[in-house]
């Protein structure tokens, strides 16, 4: 098979990015690993305070298939159930296809998306135990229920948005507690970063409570908060919030049949003596989102580590354009935001692909740069607090990069 | 656990209704649906064994990173479940052992 552009991840990113190479004449491939195309936005389900007031309900299936639908359209290819498993050069992408083993292309937009991270909680192993991810997809996307009794572990914007979607699904969702303080959990289990982090999602609360949080957080945060938090639920949408309780141990003989909870401290310690046990059939972990890099290595990118942004990432100039020529990015690849900003970054990717290639006039490229930022304004939720300090970080050592003699044209 | 589709019962209900087989067991689903789906719907979670300690496993991640739902379906080792969409007649089995790998060219 040959094409002008193979596009990796059918998700908000790659399809955007479909979208605007096919207007351009560009013939597009864009392939999977999923069943079908939508990436996670096919999961996503949930209001969205900055939309206009009639319609505020986000539905990620049905911007999905209007995209798809876009895409298809023009002309653009999707292939799904698919993996990459080797790129050559100039480029060669192999493929787990039946019938296409191979696509000749000459440029390449990585829009892998990311992975979660694992967070391990002793039984963690069991039947029972999902991912926040899992948890989504298998509610909102195929319609079944994971479990009947829920308790979230890890509070944070993604895994709060699942437990209010979980729960107007008619699951029963007991609450939200922090992970067993470890080496691996970090500040997933300090009450006080968890509580400033929850700042960033206060307006997606109507609770009045959370709200008055909210605010609250945004000022600073003493040991005496943290200790009114012990006496003090917060409640999002109904669902008990814990943010002084950890679970210790998943416990169930064949799959989860109870969880062990112990206190916290105001600084993020086990506290000794107070131990609870709680039914529960099902546990939902929540340790975050990591950049899916691997595609990258397959063409050698560089890779940078900029933790603001989510972590290992390929370097990348504020075009999206990467240290190979002719490979781009766009999505979470290059950090962890949502799918508006994915989008728009879809759209920039294409554009500075179609701009090398003197397709379109850099005007243009610019308007969909500032689109990005804009994207990045009306999220509702911030999954990376210093993200924009992460991207200037990002820039600087693209500059870097370049001014060390390792230009790319 | 009670056999239960949720929200959006019309979506699930324009699918077509199909048998499977799970170790044995004749079960029902929507042809279409991930294998791993139509078995929640079902109230069976532990879809496989541990190799190595033979400890149940089930669904983690839900969309195939992290291969702890494989199965044997139809023959061919290993398949994930979350993956693997269901059709008639389809037969599913715990996995007995590691595949190949072999299954990957053949999806």
């Amino acid at each position: 098979m040959k094409v002008d552009v193979v596009i990796i991840g059918a998700g908000p990113a790659g399809i955007v990015s479909s979208i605007e190479l096919a207007k351009r004449g560009l013939k597009t491939v864009v392939i999977d690993e999923y069943f079908k195309p939508g990436g996670r936005l096919l999961g996503q389900l949930y209001e969205d305070p900055n939309l206009p007031k009639e319609n505020r309900q986000w539905n990620g299936k049905v911007i999905a298939s209007q995209l798809i639908d876009e895409a298809v359209a023009l002309g653009v290819t999707f292939i799904c159930q698919t993996t990459v498993w080797k790129i050559e050069e100039s480029f060669i992408v192999y493929i787990t296809d039946k019938d296409i083993k191979e696509i000749h292309a000459k440029s390449i937009i990585l829009a892998t998306g990311a992975l979660e991270k694992a967070l391990p909680v002793p039984g963690w192993t069991k039947v029972g135990v999902i991912s926040v991810g899992a948890a989504q997809t298998f509610t909102n996307l195929h319609n079944v229920k994971v479990g009947e009794r829920i308790l979230f572990v890890g509070i944070d914007p993604l895994s709060i948005s699942v437990a209010i979607e979980m729960k107007n699904s008619g699951i029963d969702v007991l609450g939200m507690v922090l992970p067993t303080p470890s080496t691996l959990s970090g500040f997933k289990s300090d009450p006080k970063t968890i509580l400033e982090s929850l700042a960033l999602v206060s307006n997606l609360a109507p609770n009045k409570l959370f709200r008055f949080f909210g605010k609250f957080v945004k000022g600073k945060i003493s040991s005496i908060t943290l200790s009114i938090l012990k006496y003090n639920l917060i409640k999002i949408n109904g669902i008990p919030i814990f943010l002084r309780k950890a679970v210790t141990e998943i416990n169930g003989v064949h799959e989860v049949e109870s969880v062990t909870i112990r206190e916290l401290s105001t600084k993020g310690e086990i506290m000794q003596g107070k131990v609870e046990t709680l039914v529960v059939d099902t546990v939902c972990i929540s340790g975050g989102l990591l950049p899916l890099v691997d595609s990258t290595q397959l063409v050698n990118c560089k890779l940078v580590d900029i933790p603001e942004i989510g972590g290992i990432v390929p370097l990348h100039n504020k075009y999206l354009k990467t240290t190979v020529n002719g490979v781009y990015v766009a999505g979470n690849i290059t950090g962890i935001e949502g799918a508006k900003v994915a989008m728009a970054q879809g759209k920039l990717a294409a554009l500075s692909l179609l701009n090398d290639l003197q397709l379109v006039e850099q005007a243009e490229l610019l308007e969909a740069y500032d689109l990005v930022e804009e994207a990045r304004k009306a999220s509702p939720i911030l999954f990376q607090p210093d993200i924009r300090k992460g991207r200037n970080i990002m820039q600087e050592k693209w500059e870097e990069y370049c001014a060390s003699g390792s230009v790319v044209s | 656990m009670k056999p239960v589709n949720l929200t959006n019962q019309v979506e699930v209900e324009q699918l077509k209704k199909v048998s499977f087989i799970f170790n044995g067991k004749c079960l029902t689903g929507y042809k279409g649906q991930p294998i791993a789906a139509a078995l929640f719907a079902n109230g069976i979670r532990t879809i496989r064994y541990c190799e190595v300690t033979g400890e149940p496993r089930g669904i983690f991640c839900g969309i195939g990173h992290c291969f702890e739902c494989r199965a044997t379906v139809n023959g061919i080792p290993s398949k994930r479940t979350c993956l693997t969409l269901l059709e008639e007649g389809m037969i599913v089995s715990s996995d007995k052992k590691i595949g190949s790998g072999a299954d990957f060219y053949e999806s």
